[in-house]
Order: structure tokens, then C-alpha cells, then sequence
């Protein structure tokens, strides 16, 4: 009976067969697609940035206060010390104990000091989620992708989140903003100063921390200068 | 005489290349028994690190007596709608060359944006003053030539940082080169002193250094190696740019097994 199949169907087999085909290839097309989703993941990445909206958006924050809340965001969300390790690459397996220790501190500040600085140009925005896909055959990896909308007409801004599946709940990885992942530049680099430095991992260390203390001394005179506007304003 | 200064100046640009060549050097190639810094050296490729540092320090000291004041300048002078006009004026007259790399690449409805961009800026915008092709669906894209061989496979090559151009890795300094090509302006017979082509590649630079004042500034603060973040700013964004903005998952490492010890 089956050969039949082959030679000569008749034209209502022959439409059978192709509706099988339509159906079956469809389904191949269609499932990837609507599987790929991940409703949860997409919730997580609106929740910070809701939440990093909110932060931002809200008057009469000091510079200190604005660290402390982004740091709180930041450090409960992310996976900072895969993104430590990730920024090594093959000199992650150079320092000692306690440089680890110093170095996941010290990267720990650093992050929370670059994300907050370059997030704080992004004021006056909407977020929204596009979609979402999944990365790698372990299913541990999500990418969801999304974009900061501005109300003066500006271009949407496009932002990608590298998120990663743990035990307690997703962790961001990296986050790519207008083309450029974050953790990829930390590590060109962090690499980079090892490098230069022959292999000298302290070196490191001391980059991030002069780069620390700049940056607290830059925040200190930013807050005196807005201490010094709002005592002319009180005295005009 | 202008042909006799331009040759000199060739000259004199290859006898300064040539010196800081043999003055610098290439970067030392590691111990091939250190495995992390052979690891390091190769992800950079930077073979003539040296020399691109030093040709980046060089930029860095014209940007700070010449062109940055001259962006602040601009920046503080013109109204935004004056600025949107230039932008706007420059990327129109860029449009022949777009629209060749769109061809080239077989971006066919990238194409007829660029061409629908044209028409309309050029004529509802007043000569490309305006941008309401924007507003009309046709958003504004860039394509170039290094783009072009990019998608033809071409890899970008070892990084090369070149005095006032800025980064440009061989595959985007020949595409630079070509695209010169395409671009009908390169046809006009200029005044000796090429005036208009001048002018517009002075505006274009003054524009762009303005529009980039707070994020060089904000990079350069928050950067542990100025050099080296720009340096993975460029790759990143021209990779972005090839990929017209998607982003190639299959092409991102695993990262859900790194630790202190792995090889990753």
C-alpha cells in the first residue's frame, strides 16, 4: 500500500501530504519563536529598571544617597563576581587568596561606581521589554532585550540584558548599551593593565582603587558645589 | 602647488610613521611559556600597541588645544536647531555613499530607505537641513565600506590607532579609502585649496567631538586604561554596526561555568 504513496497519489492525498508538510514545517517555525519567550525573565529585567527609574527620577537625592540605592539594585541583581572573574580572562587563575578577596572588593565598588555614573545620564526616559531568547544549550542563559524610550523625541536607546539562571532567582551578567557590553570593556581593560604591568596582578588593584578614590573625590566636589547653589540660592 | 603639498606632506607623514616606528617599536611578543599573557597579547591584537599609544597620546594633546575647544565652542554657541541642521545637512550629503554599501550588501530595503531619506530630505527637509523622513518611517542608518567587506568576510585586522583619524584597523582604513569613491563630491573640480571638502570634514569633526563631549569625559573618568576602553569601544560598536544593531547570541562566550580556576 504505501509505495502507493509515492508513485501516484491522488490529488486529494497529494493535498493531504502537503498540509502535512505546511503543518509540520510551521510548527517547526512557530515553536522556537513562541517557546523562546521567557516570561519570567522579562519581568525581572522590567523590575530594575523600574526600580532604577524610580531612583533616578526622584528629587533631592544627594550623590551619596543615589550610590547607596544603586548599590542596594545593583549588588542584589547582579552577579558581580562572575563579572569579576569574566574581566580577568586567563589571569584569573594569578593572584592569591587574599588578592581574590581585595580584588571581588574592590570590583564589587568599582562596578557600582561606572553602572551608576554612566546609568545617571538617562534621565526622562520610558523602558520597555521587547523580547526575549535563550543562550547556550544549557539553558542557564537568557538574553532579553529592551529599550530606554525618551519623551523629547530622541532615538530609542537599545539595550540588551545577559542574564543568568541561579538557584536563587536570575542574575544579571552583562548589559549591553548602544552596542557595548559592559563586563567586554572592563575586561579589555582590566587585561590590558595586567598585561602592561608583566603580569603584575597588585598593579590591577591599584588602578581600581586610585579609580575608586577619584571618583569619591569627584562625587564630594560635585556635592559641594550643589551645597554651595542651593546657600546662593537661599541667600538671593 | 597644491599637488606639490600634498606630496610633501605624504613625505613628511611617512618620515614621522617611519621614526615612531623604529622609535617604539612593536609590542613585545610574551613568553610563549606565559600562558595568561600570550592569552592577553592575542585577544588585544595590538601588535604595534606602543605605537597606537603613542599616536593616542598625540590625539589626546590636539584634542585638548584644538579641537575640543572648538567643539565647546560650537557646542556653546548655536542653538540645538543649528546643530540639528548640520548634522542633519552632512548626513544627507553622505547618502551616495550609504546607498552604494546598502547595494553592495544586498540590503535592499536599507537601500530604499537611504534613497526615500534622500529624496525626501533634500526637498521637504530644504536640502537636507531637516530630517522628517525620520518621522515618516524612514529612519536614519550608517554604512561604510569597512562595514561592507566586514559582511563580506573580511576580518578587521590588527588594531591600528592613526593620528587624527582615530582608531582605524586596515579593513576600515581601506573601506575609509573607498568609500571616497562613491561619494560624487570627490568628483567636483575643486578651488586649489579644496575649500568645501575641507570645510566639511572640519564641521563633520567639530560636530561629532561635540555631540561626544560628556561621554569621552565620562569614559576617560571611568575607565582604568583610557587607551584600552576605547580600543574595545571601537570593536564592539563596529561589530554592533555590522550586525545592523542585532545581536548574535551564538557568538557571545559561556560564561555559566567561569570561575578562579577555569580557562575562560
Amino acid at each position: 500500500m504505501t509505495w502507493q504513496l509515492w508513485q501516484t497519489p491522488s490529488p486529494a492525498r497529494r493535498s493531504s501530504i502537503i498540509g502535512l508538510f505546511v503543518l509540520v514545517s510551521l510548527a517547526f517555525v512557530a515553536m522556537p519563536a513562541y517557546a523562546a519567550r521567557d516570561e519570567q525573565a522579562e519581568t525581572f529585567v522590567n523590575d530594575i529598571a523600574s526600580e532604577a527609574i524610580e531612583i533616578l527620577g526622584r528629587e533631592g537625592f544627594t550623590p551619596q544617597a543615589l550610590e547607596t540605592k544603586f548599590r542596594a539594585l545593583f549588588v542584589g541583581n547582579m552577579d558581580v563576581p562572575r563579572i569579576g572573574v569574566f574581566a580577568l580572562g586567563q589571569y584569573a587563575r594569578t593572584p592569591t587568596a587574599e588578592q581574590k578577596a581585595e580584588y571581588l572588593t574592590l570590583v564589587e565598588e568599582f562596578i557600582v561606581k561606572v553602572y551608576a555614573s554612566r546609568l545617571s545620564d538617562y534621565t526622562d526616559q520610558q523602558f520597555a521589554v521587547l523580547s526575549s531568547q535563550p543562550k547556550g544549550n544549557r539553558g542557564k542563559e537568557v538574553i532579553v532585550s529592551s529599550q530606554i524610550e525618551f519623551t523629547t523625541g530622541r532615538a530609542p536607546v537599545p539595550v540588551e540584558w545577559w542574564l543568568l539562571r541561579t538557584d536563587d532567582g536570575f542574575k544579571v551578567f552583562d548589559v549591553k548599551v548602544l552596542g557595548i557590553w559592559m563586563a567586554q570593556e572592563q575586561r579589555s581593560t582590566f587585561i590590558s593593565v595586567i598585561r602592561n604591568n608583566g603580569g603584575n596582578f597588585s598593579a590591577l588593584l591599584e588602578h581600581i582603587e586610585t579609580q575608586i578614590a577619584q571618583a569619591n573625590q569627584d562625587r564630594d566636589v560635585e556635592l559641594t558645589e550643589a551645597d554651595s547653589a542651593v546657600a546662593t540660592e537661599t541667600i538671593q | 602647488m597644491n599637488i606639490e603639498f600634498g606630496r610633501n606632506s605624504l613625505r613628511a607623514m611617512i618620515a614621522v610613521f617611519g621614526l615612531a616606528v623604529i622609535l617604539s617599536g612593536c609590542a613585545t611578543r610574551p613568553d610563549t611559556g606565559d600562558a595568561a599573557a600570550v592569552a592577553a597579547y592575542e585577544e588585544a591584537n595590538d601588535p604595534i600597541e606602543p605605537l597606537n599609544r603613542y599616536f593616542f597620546e598625540l590625539n589626546n594633546f590636539l584634542d585638548i588645544i584644538l579641537l575640543r575647544p572648538a567643539a565647546e565652542i560650537y557646542d556653546g554657541v548655536l542653538p540645538t536647531i543649528a546643530k540639528d541642521g548640520v548634522r542633519n545637512f552632512l548626513d544627507n550629503l553622505r547618502s551616495p555613499v550609504i546607498l552604494a554599501n546598502d547595494l553592495l550588501q544586498g540590503e535592499w530595503d536599507r537601500a530604499g530607505d537611504t534613497t526615500a531619506r534622500f529624496g525626501i530630505n533634500t526637498t521637504a527637509g530644504v536640502l537636507g537641513l531637516g530630517d522628517p523622513a525620520t518621522g515618516w518611517g524612514y529612519a536614519r542608518h550608517g554604512e561604510d565600506f569597512g562595514q561592507t567587506l566586514a559582511v563580506y568576510g573580511v576580518g578587521e585586522g590588527p588594531y591600528f590607532y592613526a593620528p587624527l583619524l582615530g582608531p582605524a584597523p586596515p579593513r576600515d582604513l581601506a573601506g575609509f579609502g573607498v568609500d571616497r569613491f562613491f561619494d560624487p563630491l570627490t568628483y567636483i573640480l575643486w578651488d586649489e585649496a579644496y575649500t568645501i571638502p575641507v570645510t566639511r570634514f572640519v564641521v563633520n569633526g567639530i560636530d561629532l567631538r561635540a555631540r561626544n563631549l560628556d561621554t569621552l569625559d565620562e569614559i576617560e573618568r571611568t575607565s582604568i586604561d583610557y587607551y584600552a576602553a576605547i580600543r574595545s569601544l571601537y570593536r564592539q560598536s563596529r561589530a554592533d554596526e555590522i550586525q545592523n544593531g542585532v545581536t548574535d547570541v551564538d557568538a557571545l562566550p559561556d560564561i555559566s561555568n567561569i570561575n578562579f580556576t577555569s580557562d575562560e
